[in-house]
């Protein structure tokens, strides 16, 4: 067996059997691996109108045929399952350690069943797999619970665990792996708190083996020159991490102010910007298993109110904690992100739920007797109150971990809610980013940026410039981006390996590791199928054309300043182009064609 | 001159990339349980360290091996391991102070640095300069420069 | 005019912004730039050349008069005012 390891692990947590069962490699080589393999394996098993906390919601830990090589920066595995957050199928893609370490273990994926009476985890060496008890884990932090399960079993092993926030079914907690990576959308570990497994473990001696080693090597050296040599992967990533974006969108008018509604410019954001990061509060670069890039940021807030050490953080989270609630103390944005990482949670959809609640406030719709404080915007203090709270469910924290979509309704004004299929849309402002406007829109998973990254053309030029302000074209660049990142995460490696890497280079090393012919238009026909299939298990449940929409606001209030003063998303023109590209129908449906074509009938 | 080994942990990112390298460069496979190069994690600090064999001149494991298994490669300096001598005893891995030898038992066999004939997988794909493969000089030469930069540093913060 | 630089520019001009220059067009100013600051802001600027060729801008330079990338207006022919600001980066990206 090459690329893939040819075995899946099958635990039942009702009845607490495991299995070892043969990799489907017909399912295999049609799906890849992690997000497509795991979702096709979620669908053939499930019914799909579940309740997400049901017993029945499997939940499938799934690798990609390069995880663990020494391919570009192949170390992501993606949690599946149905989502608490949006009802959506979920797919959430974490990279750290723990992703190869399931295949030194010799296990491309884990499928989870049922529910456990009492908190349990799943402990992995090699081909010993048992059920532990986990009561003394039960309530600790992602820190913690990860230092005692290495301490019990081997202090080498990886740990993917939930925290206080998946314990407490928030509707976005994490998995979080290795301390600081994260599956970190749509709720993930809530489902694993449902099903009372705090962790799994896993230590690992075996090998993953390549078809032609030789190929593979020049392969890969080739795809590791090109991310060494490239301005973004090899110089502006490592200087700076991904919060090295918000001058730039920033500058561009493309950043999200104050919960979208202020949108445009915001005036110190460069005190929050991956810059003032490498000279303030940033130790060392990390880099996930075999990474050539190092992206991750080590971090030290050494006293002050805000007093912390973590990683992080991202742009997203930057932005989300930062220019979203109109905070520009970057040492607060530290301290919220840490919280996130040690309590699980996403700290883009919390981030924008407490913009939501800073909004309703404002209006009036949220009162102090709610909140049991008094709200406003640019509150460091607040924010960073609010997340710890909301991991707990602790007073008005109950309400933030419903989510901004959930928590909007409850006062009046779901349309304040920054989500597209209830989950939080990211750090780009769709009226100045229409082709991103577009991509959220259409997002299988909802609001997300990491499924069709259309501000690498529309802002930073990449592969080549477009014009954010204009439609244009934008839907077959959507098409495209979409299924292209789709191939890169069913793989098993990093999505921002393309930057500098393209299907081509993708190709040559998925056929090297595999054996199996993936030319480059077979790369992206497995994406597209991907998507497709996606796109089917929304169908099925009762997502319909309505549902590829933007929070009104974006659709008709223009935004108020800088260059992109004036501007509106104009989805409704995107809309069908992009249907007509995909070979879907006027409703959005895959015609029967274009199910024939991808072998999806 | 011989080249040598450096390694720089305030350079590494964690990566394990060395591991990987390491790994396929002497199995056509990625094993990280069987590199001779170990990235050692302190997570909660955010420190790792890279370590391997640095080819001691008077080496405790030569020394050690009943059975004169371990010669110098006297190109590249390694102490290389010959497999149809080595009896397994395991002496040398009881010998070495830094615990840079370990014992494979999937494959019956010792696994230590042999800076793959003269060059080091892990120093060519390590992608943040941590490890580096050296003259023996030039090498001693950096590593004052890196810590004297230090000292540069600190007194223009004073002078500021 | 207000010039901004941005990530491993800064480290290079050691200023995150200067009004010191002026150019009626983006190249003039550019050209002043590279001159003031000397090869290693200029191999970003510009692609390698004859001298006796018209400049070209680097294939991995971004820039920005007003927040409108250069690309959409008129290159380095943009027509420049004096209250225009000009943002200047390497090529990025993250997210």
């Amino acid at each position: 067996m090459y690329g893939w390891v040819g075995q899946i692990l099958r635990v039942n947590l009702t009845n607490g059997t495991i299995k070892k069962e043969a990799l489907d490699m017909v399912e295999a080589k049609n799906y890849l691996g992690a997000r497509g393999l795991g979702t096709r394996f979620w669908i053939k098993e499930c019914d799909l109108k579940m309740d997400p906390f049901s017993e029945a919601n499997n939940m499938i830990f799934m690798t990609g045929p390069l995880t663990g090589t020494m391919a570009t920066n192949a170390a992501r595995y993606n949690v599946v399952c149905k989502a608490p957050l949006t009802g959506a199928m979920a797919a959430s893609n974490s990279g750290g350690y723990w992703g190869p370490e399931l295949k030194y273990a010799g296990y491309d994926g884990i499928i989870i069943e049922g529910k456990s009476e009492k908190p349990v985890y799943l402990c992995i060496n090699d081909g010993e797999v048992e059920l532990r008890c986990a009561e003394h884990l039960w309530g600790k932090d992602v820190n913690e619970t990860t230092d005692t399960l290495r301490e019990e079993t081997d202090i080498d092993a990886k740990v993917a665990c939930i925290g206080p926030a998946g314990e407490n079914l928030v509707k976005f907690a994490c998995i979080m792996n290795d301390y600081t990576r994260a599956a970190g959308r749509s709720g993930v570990g809530a489902v694993m708190g449902s099903k009372k497994l705090k962790a799994i473990v896993v230590k690992g001696s075996g090998a993953v083996k390549v078809a032609d080693p030789d190929a593979f090597l020049t392969a890969l050296t080739k795809a590791r020159k090109m991310v060494k040599d490239h301005p973004v992967t090899g110089q502006g990533l490592p200087a700076y991490g991904t919060q090295i974006l918000i001058n730039i969108l920033d500058q561009s008018g493309g950043l999200p102010v104050n919960n979208f509604r202020d949108s445009g410019t915001f005036p110190n954001a460069d005190a929050t910007s991956g810059e003032t990061l490498a000279k303030t509060y940033l130790v060392r670069n990390k880099g996930c298993m075999g990474c050539g890039i190092g992206c991750g940021r080590i971090v030290n807030v050494p006293d002050g109110p805000f007093k912390s050490f973590g990683e992080g953080p991202e742009y997203e989270a930057g932005w989300s904690f930062g220019a979203d609630c109109g905070i520009d103390d970057l040492a607060a944005i530290i301290k919220a992100n840490n919280y996130c990482n040690e309590l699980g949670m996403d700290p883009i959809t919390l981030g924008s739920t407490i913009a939501c609640a800073f909004e309703l406030y404002d209006i009036g719709a949220l009162k102090e007797g709610d909140v049991g404080r008094v709200l406003r915007w640019g509150d460091a203090e607040a924010m960073v109150e609010l997340t710890r709270m909301t991991a707990f469910r602790e007073g008005f924290g109950d309400d933030l971990a419903e989510g901004s979509y959930r928590f909007g309704s409850k006062y009046g004004h779901p349309e304040l809610s920054m989500t597209c299929k209830k989950q939080e849309m990211a750090a780009y402002d769709p009226r100045s980013l229409q082709g991103m406007g577009l991509s959220y829109a259409t997002n299988n998973r909802g609001g997300c940026h990491v499924r069709g990254y259309m501000t690498a053309p529309e802002i930073l030029g990449l592969p080549e410039k477009l014009d954010n302000l204009v439609t244009d074209g934008k839907a077959q660049w959507t098409k495209i981006f979409q299924d292209l990142t789709a191939s890169v995460d069913a793989a098993g490696i990093c999505l921002f390996l393309t930057f500098a890497i393209g299907a081509p280079e993708l190709s040559e090393q998925l056929m090297a590791a595999t054996g199996v012919e993936y030319t480059v238009e077979e790369v992206m026909k497995v994406g597209e199928r991907i998507w497709n299939m996606e796109r089917l298990f929304n169908l099925t449940n009762g997502f319909t054309k309505d549902d590829d929409s933007l929070p009104p606001r974006l659709l008709k209030e223009p935004v108020k300043v800088g260059p992109c003063k004036g501007s509106v998303n104009k989805l409704d023109v995107m809309l069908p182009e992009y249907y007509e590209a995909r070979g879907w129908d006027a409703e959005g449906r895959p015609t029967p064609e274009k199910l024939q074509e991808l072998g999806l009938q | 001159m011989a080249k040598v080994l450096m390694l720089d942990p305030e350079k590494c990112i964690s990566c394990r990339t060395c591991e990987l390298a390491c790994s396929f460069k002497h199995d056509k496979e990625f094993r990280p349980s069987a590199a001779r190069v170990n990235v050692v994690q302190f997570e909660r600090e955010g420190i790792s360290v890279p370590l391997m064999c640095l080819q001691c001149d008077t080496a405790a494991c030569e020394m050690v091996c009943p059975t004169g298994a371990l010669k110098r490669n006297d190109v590249t300096g390694a102490l290389e391991l010959d497999d149809e001598k080595c009896i397994r005893c395991k002496m040398c891995i009881q010998a070495c102070p830094f615990g840079n030898i370990a014992y494979d038992s999937a494959k019956n066999r010792i696994l230590r640095c042999d800076l793959c004939g003269g060059d080091p997988q892990c120093a060519k794909f390590c992608p943040g300069g941590a490890i580096t493969y050296v003259e023996a000089s030039t090498g001693t030469l950096t590593k004052k420069r890196a810590y004297a930069a230090k000292f540069k540093e600190a007194l223009q913060e004073v002078t500021k | 005019m207000k010039v901004k630089f941005f990530a491993l520019l800064r480290d290079i001009t050691g200023v995150k912004e200067t009004t010191d220059f002026t150019g009626t067009i983006l190249v003039e100013l550019l050209e002043k730039l590279s001159i003031h600051y000397g090869k290693d802001l200029t191999r970003w600027l510009f692609a390698p050349t004859d001298p006796a060729q018209e400049k070209q801008l680097g294939g991995d330079v971004i820039i920005l008069v007003n927040g409108r990338a250069i690309e959409h207006l008129a290159g380095l022919a943009t027509p420049l005012k004096e209250e225009d600001e000009v943002a200047i980066f390497p090529r990025l990206a993250g997210g």
